[in-house]
């Protein structure tokens, strides 16, 4: 059970993980598409590199976000005592 | 590992049911291949891949009855995370992914990839904005949870009208597609088979609510990736020995490009708000398919990402069935196993376009129009594909193409048994039926639990409060079906329609009411009142030709506007009661009992205390 002065320190915890997590998922969802005719011409495995990290990079980085939040988030419940007691 | 208490109401045997079912569909499929290679007729092939799954989710939905309202409207809150995600990807992509989008892809290549970075980008932000929070609260609607957040039966309602808006559309969307790859099926009118798809999403659900929309839609789920699993390995496999769609489909990008190159297609820039997805009709293919900004300019394929991304992040659906987990944890987790369905379907869909445009350019383009090969006369001959010009020699761009026909003609331009067309069919088909029934579930809920009964009768009887939901979701049916006949719109114009309303309404009152404790509810309403009109507002100027905007963004407009709204609005009334920001307060952490559940609860103990 999370303590009365807890909650602050947990609230301020859970928003910079929030942010930390989502603002490097934004930049890469408008940066990488802007940029993808300019990466074209560059190969990797063969493929254009503008489309492949629109296509394939875009969907692993929203993948290892949401791990990443879930392992972190999870951490932030425990540290706080936050976390569900069943 | 241990079996931990997070576990403790998951059925422990869910997997070796879905194992029975995945075996059973797939006897299915082989079988009806054989009884296709013996000679056996078409019609009887045609109507076993059409009916035997659909019987399937039948037994599975109408065998998960419901008896509790816990069971009726969150599934008794014991979905594991996995069974979720699966169910949470496939409802969100739904026949706009597997059709519309496979589709766009293949007309405009890179452009359509606007929509699957949305796809992505909105379970990413569910988990990490909505998810946990909405999951601890554990109300069974959206509208319920601003409702009691913001202690206002005006919210409620107000909340259930505006969130109506989405719903009906994508609705209308998915009753399209859905009777669109039945009619290919059955061979009868898109018509008579979305009101045949419609009457069957609802039965199916009818009786047990959210339970059965559940496991029914794991089945779905199954179903639709196994489809699309197997034609795109299958030629993976033919094409570069590996069963991996998703991670050898570059080659032949290269290749693509380089015959593109080769054939003269031209390098076409849009300007930047430039939108123009390929319609419901035949297409021709004009642009590179690398080529970025040709069809939907840089500022709409930004704009667009965005918009889908919170029009998936605050669809009242999937948040609905983020209350159907054990907890907070089960929750965060689920959505990361969505992430990685929608992710591998949003790779493997590329491949597919990939495949069938690499087929068109290599031999079709380029060769004399009077001897093309005889799956591109079938083709023809269906109304799939079209040669504008009579041209001595076919140039790509003069080839034309239906959109969501795509999936279904790369095992037929393959030259594959009839059964895996009609696989990839039945895996539209599921993935449309679980969000169409997914959509009527959320509607039937929110007119029984928000409209019907309201916030101070949470004590009515379970008996009652699911006898409402059963009728509206007749009602709802109805009106779908209706919608589906009588609407003329493009459904994925319906389906961008539907994130861009549930982009400006759900979604910044759902950021203000969880990260914002100082929002009241004038705050509320001014948010979700100027989120509905100024997006109405813009997608009328935008259709009318009166602003240079294309109304799929009008959310654009209309998501800045209602966040500021509802900021002024909190500020200039006074701040939220004590009850408000206790609320609040617990709903932000994790441990605890789910706050509805509490509410009920002690609301029942009231009710029964004498005096």
């Amino acid at each position: 059970m999370i303590e009365r002065n807890e909650h602050k320190p947990y609230w301020r915890h859970t928003r910079t993980q929030m942010l930390t997590s989502l603002l490097p998922f934004v930049v890469a969802m408008i940066v990488l598409p802007l940029y993808a005719d300019a990466l074209n011409d560059k190969r990797v495995l063969g493929v254009p590199l503008g489309y492949f990290l629109v296509c394939h990079g875009l969907a692993v980085i929203a993948f290892v976000t949401m791990a990443a939040f879930v392992n972190r988030q999870d951490a932030i419940d425990h540290w706080h005592g936050a976390h569900e007691d069943f | 590992m241990a079996f931990t208490s997070r576990t403790r109401l998951v059925n422990p045997r869910l997997g070796t049911y879905f194992g029975i079912f995945t075996a059973a569909f797939t006897a299915l499929v082989l079988m009806a291949m054989m009884f296709e290679q013996l000679g056996g007729s078409d019609a009887m092939v045609r109507l076993s891949m059409f009916a035997v799954p659909i019987g399937l989710y039948a037994v599975i939905g109408l065998g998960s009855r419901a008896r509790e309202v816990a069971d009726y409207f969150a599934c008794g809150r014991r979905v594991p995370a996995f069974f979720n995600g699966l169910v949470l990807a496939v409802t969100a992509l739904g026949g706009a992914g597997f059709l519309a989008f496979t589709g766009s892809l293949l007309i405009v290549g890179f452009d359509a990839m606007c929509l699957s970075i949305g796809w992505c980008a909105g379970l990413v932000f569910m988990g990490v904005l909505f998810a946990p929070f909405v999951r601890k609260f554990g109300a069974y609607t959206v509208p319920t949870f601003l409702g009691r957040r913001f202690e206002s039966r005006a919210v409620r309602v107000a909340a259930a009208g505006i969130l109506g808006v989405p719903i009906m559309l994508l609705i209308a969307a998915e009753a399209r597609f859905a009777g669109y790859a039945a009619a290919w099926m059955m061979g009868q009118s898109e018509r008579l088979m979305a009101a045949v798809v419609v009457a069957c999403a609802a039965g199916i659900v009818l009786l047990g609510g959210m339970r059965a929309l559940t496991w029914s839609s794991v089945a779905k789920a199954i179903v639709a990736v196994l489809s699309l699993a197997v034609s795109a390995s299958i030629i993976a496999i033919l094409v570069s020995n590996l069963p991996l769609p998703q991670l050898t489909h570059g080659n032949v990008v290269r290749i693509l490009a380089r015959m593109e190159i080769a054939q003269g297609v031209p390098v076409v820039l849009a300007p930047p708000l430039a939108f123009d997805l390929p319609g419901d009709g035949p297409e021709p293919l004009v642009k590179r398919f690398v080529q970025s900004f040709g069809s939907v300019g840089s500022l709409s394929f930004v704009l667009m990402s965005f918009v889908a991304a919170a029009g998936i992040a605050a669809s009242p659906g999937l948040l609905a069935r983020v209350g159907t987990t054990p907890g907070v944890y089960e929750a965060r987790k689920s959505l990361g196993w969505a992430v990685l369905v929608a992710g591998l379907v949003v790779l493997t869909l590329p491949a597919i376009a990939v495949y069938l445009r690499a087929m068109l350019t290599e031999q079709i383009a380029g060769h004399p129009g009077d001897r093309l090969p005889v799956w591109f006369q079938l083709l023809q001959q269906a109304g799939i594909a079209k040669i504008e010009a009579k041209a001595q020699i076919v140039k790509l761009a003069s080839i034309s193409f239906e959109r969501d026909a795509s999936l279904f003609a790369l095992p037929l331009a393959a030259g594959f048994p009839q059964v895996l067309v009609y696989l990839s069919l039945a895996g539209a088909l599921a993935a449309a039926l679980a969000a169409l029934a997914s959509s009527l579930m959320t509607i039937a809920a929110i007119v029984a639990e928000d409209v019907i009964h309201g916030l101070p009768n949470e004590t009515t009887p379970d008996a009652a409060r699911m006898t409402a939901a059963r009728i509206a979701l007749i009602g709802a049916a109805f009106v779908s079906v209706w919608l589906a006949v009588a609407v003329p719109a493009d459904p994925l114009q319906l389906f961008l329609w539907s994130l861009t309303f549930g982009a400006a309404g759900p979604f910044p009152v759902l950021l203000l009411a969880i990260w914002a404790k100082r929002t009241n509810a004038w705050g509320a309403l001014a948010s979700m009142a100027a989120g509905l009109f100024v997006t109405a507002l813009a997608m009328l100027l935008a259709e009318t030709g009166a602003i240079g905007l294309p109304s799929a963004l009008a959310g654009a407009v209309g998501l800045p506007l209602a966040l500021c709204a509802g900021f002024a609005a909190s500020e200039i009334t006074p701040a939220p009661g004590r009850t408000a920001l206790d609320i609040v307060r617990d709903m932000r952490v994790p441990g605890g009992e789910t706050l509805y559940d509490r509410e009920v609860r002690l609301l029942r103990l009231r009710t029964r205390a004498p005096g």
